[in-house]
């Protein structure tokens, strides 16, 4: 019952006016379950995202509310038991990517994505984390990330990375403009990432560095809703930044860790606005456009049919919609196709929010993906393209699960192979 | 019982009490929701927030209804999307653009305005039952809605039936006795009037919030509201 209460103060003390007027303002209409990929492939009415936030509103209403508190006085509400707590656990954290596509069909604009985050939060500190995303995490405070990259396996990797591809990355260099933050995802399984970041930057000449101390992008904090652990990670990076002086922080091929930097951090750390927060989608199509990299046009015109998922942390809830066609239409003029729905309105991949990193979670994550596979077949790409390594991976895995030969491949990548030296 | 006193009583003292509930009520849970607190929020947005906040009214209110079809929301349900649709502007039509109701405006407010001829009134009231009545149905089958759906939910819908049924049988002077039907409608809008602020009909002043967050959120993330 402790950890319940501790639930319960935590989304208390989250609703300020912000939340209280939108948990106030929901009809109950059920529109929301409809933009669902989870409610859309299971047809389980319970991952509605408006269920998921049920246990806020119920806190909510039984703390703020006469209505609540007269229902919960004479029983026709009930408690929120620790049975609750573990069952809204299993909802949000296995069946929810907070891709904020509910939020696009709310007739009411609820921005129901973070208030679902609102919810992690209360869970966080009810400890009803699952277990295996609370072990990445914990990994991640003691190691630094949560796919195990140290600082000796981080330096290696990099070495192997610079060596390998004749690639030149600088390091910890002092009084450089732009500190680029890589995911360990990236360094560890898509290290052709690194190499290509690497050659575009360097081709385009601009003062870059890595930091051996600001090493991981990646919030794991930032997926179970704990604020200290995100603090915490976020501090990292921040304090890596100031110490090499440099003016912007470039979030590489990662989803969450840019909505956290871009649009969590500014509130939780006062330093996070002394930087500028970008993702590496805007610097390429900056780069494209100012001419300092040349691509080839139509590079990728014979791959077949080549398409773009759109990523929810980086186009949906990031604004990076036109940067990837952009460079699309440039490389692949006549190869690109577009899934539909696509753009802020696109289906999410189902890996996200923390979801591919729990193992229990993978019959759900997989029903989810046969989505996308029917909006790639009915275009019928062979190339799918992306701006988040986390989507990457849930494509990879999905290849496997599925038997299915797309290639997958991040847009970063394919810029780089594209540029004329 | 003299439905003639009955009447009175209705659209007299409780219409009024009713309305001051109503009021009051309303003003409540207004006070307390804002009283809640705002913290500031410190990110840089990156598109101007007053126009997504703009663009946020102007597409729920004047572009989607119009072109629902650009909607992945009405193309997947699209007797719901209609239905929802018709039924807040035949309420909008009834209360505001409706003879009889102008007038109890008028008498509230001290000025009238034009209106609309009763007998598209009439028709949108017809609609308007309609689509209440598919609403009601989509409530009782849909697996999500089934689970949403408490007692006070029911009686959401209920309570705005009622008048809305009592309202249409009146004007075709139909089956029962005027005074009675009028009596009913009335004595059924006062418990509409103080029903709402104990309910979510209450969504009506918290849509401007939410709207609003929604403009203004969108606008911060670059994307389109």
């Amino acid at each position: 019952m402790i950890a319940t209460q501790q639930a319960i103060n935590m989304f208390v003390q989250e609703t300020g006016g912000w939340a209280a007027s939108q948990l106030e303002a929901c009809t109950r209409c059920g529109m929301c379950a409809e933009a669902c990929h989870f409610y859309q492939s299971s047809a389980n009415p319970e991952y509605a995202p408006v269920w998921k936030l049920e246990i806020l509103k119920r806190a909510y209403e039984q703390r703020f509310t006469l209505v609540g508190k007269f229902k919960t006085a004479i029983g026709i509400d009930k408690k929120i038991t620790d049975q609750d707590v573990a069952h809204w656990s299993e909802l949000n954290y296995y069946a929810c990517t907070v891709c904020n596509k509910c939020a696009m069909v709310c007739p009411m604009g609820i921005d129901l994505g973070t208030l679902l985050h609102t919810v992690r939060s209360g869970l966080a500190a009810a400890g009803m984390v699952p277990e295996d995303l609370e072990t990445a995490v914990m990994k991640q405070v003691i190691e630094g990330s949560p796919l195990g990259m140290t600082a000796s396996v981080w330096d290696s990797r990099l070495e192997w990375v610079a060596d390998e591809w004749e690639v030149d990355i600088p390091r910890d260099v002092k009084g450089a403009d732009t500190l680029v933050v890589f995911t360990s995802i990236e360094v560890m399984k898509f290290p052709t990432n690194v190499a290509a970041i690497a050659k575009i930057l360097n081709a385009a000449g601009e003062k870059w560095t890595v930091s051996s101390s600001a090493r991981e992008v990646v919030n794991f904090g930032f997926y179970e809703g704990d604020q200290e652990h995100e603090k915490l990670f976020m501090r990292r990076l921040f304090d890596g930044a100031k110490e090499l002086g440099v003016k912007r922080i470039v979030v590489t091929e990662c989803g969450h860790a840019y909505d956290a930097l871009r649009f969590h951090a500014p509130n939780l750390l006062s330093e996070a606005n002394d930087y500028e927060i970008v993702h590496i989608t805007g610097v390429m199509a900056d780069l494209v456009k100012s001419g300092r990299i040349k691509l080839q046009e139509g590079f990728y015109d014979n791959v077949g049919t080549l398409t773009l998922h759109d990523a929810c942390k980086i186009q949906r809830k990031g604004g990076y919609i036109q940067e990837p066609r952009d460079i699309l239409n440039i490389i692949a003029p006549k190869s690109f196709k577009e899934m539909t729905p696509n753009q802020e309105e696109a289906i999410c991949c189902g890996g996200g929010g923390g979801v591919i990193a729990i193992k229990a979670a993978d019959p759900i994550r997989y029903d989810v993906f046969t989505l996308k596979i029917d909006q790639v077949n009915k275009i019928g790409a062979n190339m799918v393209t992306m701006t988040c390594s986390n989507c990457r991976l849930q494509f990879t895995d999905c290849m496997d699960h599925f038997k299915l030969d797309w290639k997958i491949t991040g847009l970063a990548q394919m810029v780089a192979d594209a540029m004329v030296e | 019982m003299n439905w003639n006193d009955v009447l009175s009583f209705a659209r007299g003292p409780l219409f009024q009490a009713a309305l001051l509930i109503f009021i009051a009520g309303m003003l409540y849970r207004l006070v307390r929701v804002i009283g809640l607190g705002w913290s500031r929020n410190h990110v840089r947005p990156k598109k101007s927030q007053t126009k997504g906040v703009v663009m946020s009214y102007l597409k729920g209110i004047l572009i989607w209804p119009f072109v629902p079809w650009v909607k992945n929301t009405f193309t997947k349900n699209p007797i719901i999307y209609l239905a929802g649709g018709l039924f807040h502007l035949g309420l909008f039509v009834i209360l505001v653009l409706g003879t009889a109701h102008m007038l109890v405006w008028k008498s509230l407010l001290g000025f009238g305005w034009k209106t609309l001829p009763l007998p598209i009134v009439d028709w949108f009231a017809a609609a308007t039952i309609v689509a209440m009545v598919v609403l009601f149905i989509n409530r009782l089958i849909n697996p999500v809605l089934k689970l949403l759906t408490g007692t006070a939910e029911w009686l959401n819908l209920l309570f705005v039936f009622v008048p809305m049924l009592t309202g249409y049988i009146m004007t075709h002077h139909l089956f029962f006795q005027y005074e009675v039907l009028f009596s009913i409608h009335m004595l059924s809008v006062d418990f509409l009037l103080i029903w709402i602020p104990f309910s979510r009909i209450s969504h009506f002043v918290f849509y401007f919030f939410s709207k609003s967050i929604h403009g203004q959120e969108f606008a911060k993330h670059g994307v389109r509201a």
